[in-house]
């Protein structure tokens, strides 16, 4: 099997923000991210995975693993068989408690040769971490608040999609897909999104998040579906474009367009926003932001400011992270038996 | 919803007066930093320099009927919240002209005329003397709310956590704002804070608990803008949680051996000042010669809050027995 090593890369900070004050978005405790970690383990190790690398934190995941770690040494006794695959913590580098922190492990994974990283967060996570996962499949894992992109899964199961892939038993041309992205460029400023790209009049990053309609011009969406919450749910119901369409779509946002839609634009909030001049995004062509001056959100998150003169444009790329289709891999492992349990007898040989 | 459908972006004057005040904090915090040095300044003061975009952001949302309760690093809620910072200095003095007659120092100041409660030397002191203000404007009907800070080792005492239970069953309106610089003295918060996010706390009570960067003035600004207009509206209790560092030792004197270059790196990267400059100038808001202006003129008025304290007298015997009661 060679090398089966998995990596998992926490977020303390996904599902914190002002969204929780302003929409009642959930909250997603720090010890329940500990306890999905440890339900994976568990199946990390059932299928096969014998290392596990896993990020650092302040905000305290990594140390509750930690401790559960040791708790389950102490009762193994001697030998090595905890139950838990070899967990090694990516520790010694200073933590910034930004997303420099997530690039840096994801890293770190990639070149200790993980073949799958597991991301705990929300959509904004999933983008950090796809930003530098290269080709090692991602599994986003919905701890956030907008989560279009993260799936919302019980820990075990990705956890055992995540390991047949891991230790090669479900080939990746089966499980892994190919996800589209968009990139917003401002100058030599550039940030990319997994779901959707927002044009927004506020001049302030600030509080990051999106819940103002009002303040929105534009939207770009790789992907639009009618099941979504987020901006890309203003398009979703509109001109709904599938994860696995060649193209995006984009429209422009006004308070009096003809078209009205009533959208879920964040979670407590569904609200009527007015849309015009939808148009089908083709993959790299560059579109115009209208805008003078104001803030681009990706995946519902201020980000990039932008200026005067500064003729900010979003491209659409086909090349984006390669992520794990849990349920395909599950279906290929029952294809293919994977998990169908021998018994032992006692005396047998 | 409505209160966010109506914001708006700040003014010209907003953003100079908190430019002005964050700049004020800075100057203070760094001229006692070197004063003490001198051994001319009595008794222990913890500056708050780093932090100033927590108070300035939160306070900058306030007005005269609000209230804050502050902490034994009290500087900086104090200036934004309007004390006069001549006052502050000779306070910290221990001079007959300062905001308490020089006989409370640098963990005492206090202004009721200004809804300042008080800096406090009792780690997690503030929280419950805002759930009395709280209540008084919740019941008076003056639209009034009440705002504790307190930090990481203040989030761990049971007087903080009492006054959320109290808030939330009262549905006051009021604010907790938890300004989590790491280390409660020389503890670090990882260590000592349970469930680590401080916000995370919020939800037990069945109130909104965020975390925001505590060096982003915009972010403290717009989120503090929201929790106020909610509180102010009856929507009961917030808990923001700040996420930050504090630039000096927990008093002026500690060693600091139990951290290693986060001071450095905060101030070359987060700093608020640089950023709150960086972005009102590519904006367009406000002109750097604008910035250079209130600069100048703060490090004036420090110059001469110095010069006026160390002038001015200290208490004398007879003041001893003066201002131990008040009558209401």
């Amino acid at each position: 099997m060679g090398d089966a090593i998995a990596g998992i890369v926490a977020n303390p900070l996904s599902g914190r923000d002002i969204r929780r004050l302003v929409t009642q978005a959930s909250v997603f405790p720090t010890a329940e991210k500990a306890n999905m970690i440890q339900r994976m383990l568990t199946a990390f190790a059932a299928v096969g995975v014998h290392r596990v690398l896993l990020s650092t934190d302040l905000g305290g995941i990594s140390a509750a693993v930690f401790r559960a770690a040791g708790r389950r040494r102490a009762q193994a006794g001697p030998g090595p068989d905890t139950g838990w695959p070899e967990v090694e913590f990516l520790d010694g580098r200073p933590i910034r408690q930004t997303a420099e922190d997530t690039v840096d492990a994801v890293r770190r994974m990639v070149t200790a040769g993980a073949r799958v990283i597991v991301c705990l967060g929300g959509d904004g996570t999933a983008r950090v971490a796809a930003s530098a996962a290269g080709d090692v499949a991602l599994l986003p894992l919905s701890t956030g608040t907008n989560n279009v992109f993260p799936v919302v899964r019980e820990a075990t199961i990705a956890g055992l999609a995540a390991g047949l892939v891991a230790t090669g038993a479900v080939p990746a041309g089966v499980a892994v897909t190919r996800a589209k992205l968009l990139e917003a460029r401002v100058g030599d400023r550039a940030e990319t999104a997994l779901v959707d790209v927002a044009v927004s009049t506020e001049r302030h990053v600030a509080a990051r998040a999106v819940w103002d309609p009002a303040t929105v011009t534009q939207v770009f969406c790789a992907f639009a579906e009618p099941d979504a919450v987020g901006l890309s749910s203003i398009l979703g119901q509109l001109s709904p474009v599938a994860r696995g369409d060649p193209h995006g779509v984009t429209a422009r946002i006004a308070a009096d367009a003809p078209e009205q839609v009533l959208a879920p634009i964040a979670p407590g909030l569904v609200v009527p926003v007015g849309v015009r001049d939808v148009e089908q995004m083709r993959p790299g062509a560059a579109y115009p932001v209208d805008a003078r001056a104001g803030v681009i959100a990706v995946d519902g998150e201020r980000e990039l400011t932008f200026e005067p003169g500064e003729h900010p444009t979003v491209r659409l790329r086909t090349d984006g992270p390669r992520c794990v289709d849990v349920p395909a891999v599950l279906a290929a492992s029952a294809r293919l038996g994977l998990l169908r349990h021998q018994l032992r007898r006692v005396g047998s040989t | 919803m409505t209160d966010t459908m109506e914001r708006r972006a700040l003014t010209r004057e907003q953003l100079l007066a908190a430019y002005r005040q964050m700049r004020t904090i800075r100057e203070f915090e760094e001229r006692v930093h070197r004063e003490f040095a001198t051994g001319e300044i009595p008794g222990f003061v913890h500056l708050y320099a780093g932090e100033e975009a927590s108070a300035v952001g939160v306070c900058g949302n306030l007005d005269g009927r609000d209230t804050i309760a502050s902490t034994h690093r009290g500087h900086g809620h104090c200036i934004a919240k309007g004390v006069d910072v001549g006052e502050m200095m000779a306070e910290i003095y221990g001079r007959q002209t300062g905001s308490c007659h020089g006989k409370g120092g640098s963990m005492h100041i206090a202004d009721l005329s200004k809804g300042m409660l008080g800096a406090n030397g009792i780690v997690g002191g503030g929280p419950p003397l805002i759930c009395g203000t709280a209540l008084a404007a919740k019941l008076k009907g003056t639209g009034g709310v009440s705002v504790a800070f307190f930090g990481d080792g203040g989030s761990n005492q049971g007087t903080t956590l009492e006054s959320m239970n109290l808030a939330c069953v009262w549905n006051l309106p009021a604010l907790f704002i938890a300004e989590n610089n790491g280390y409660a003295e020389s503890t670090a918060s990882s260590w000592s804070v349970a469930s680590d996010n401080i916000a995370d706390r919020a939800a037990g009570f069945g109130m909104p608990g965020i975390i925001v960067d505590g060096f982003d003035f915009f972010a403290v600004h717009e989120a503090a803008s929201e929790a106020i207009a909610r509180a102010r509206g009856g929507g009961g209790p917030t808990l923001i949680e700040m996420k930050f560092t504090r630039y000096f030792g927990h008093f002026e004197g500690d060693q600091q051996t139990y951290r290693a270059d986060e001071v450095e790196h905060a101030r070359a990267e987060l700093d608020c000042l640089k950023r709150f400059a960086t972005r009102v100038t590519e904006t367009g808001e406000l002109a750097q010669a604008d910035l250079d202006a209130v600069d100048a003129e703060v490090a004036a008025a420090i110059d001469q809050a110095v010069d006026d304290a160390k002038a001015a007298p200290l208490p004398t015997e007879a003041d001893l027995l003066t201002d131990v009661y008040v009558r209401y």
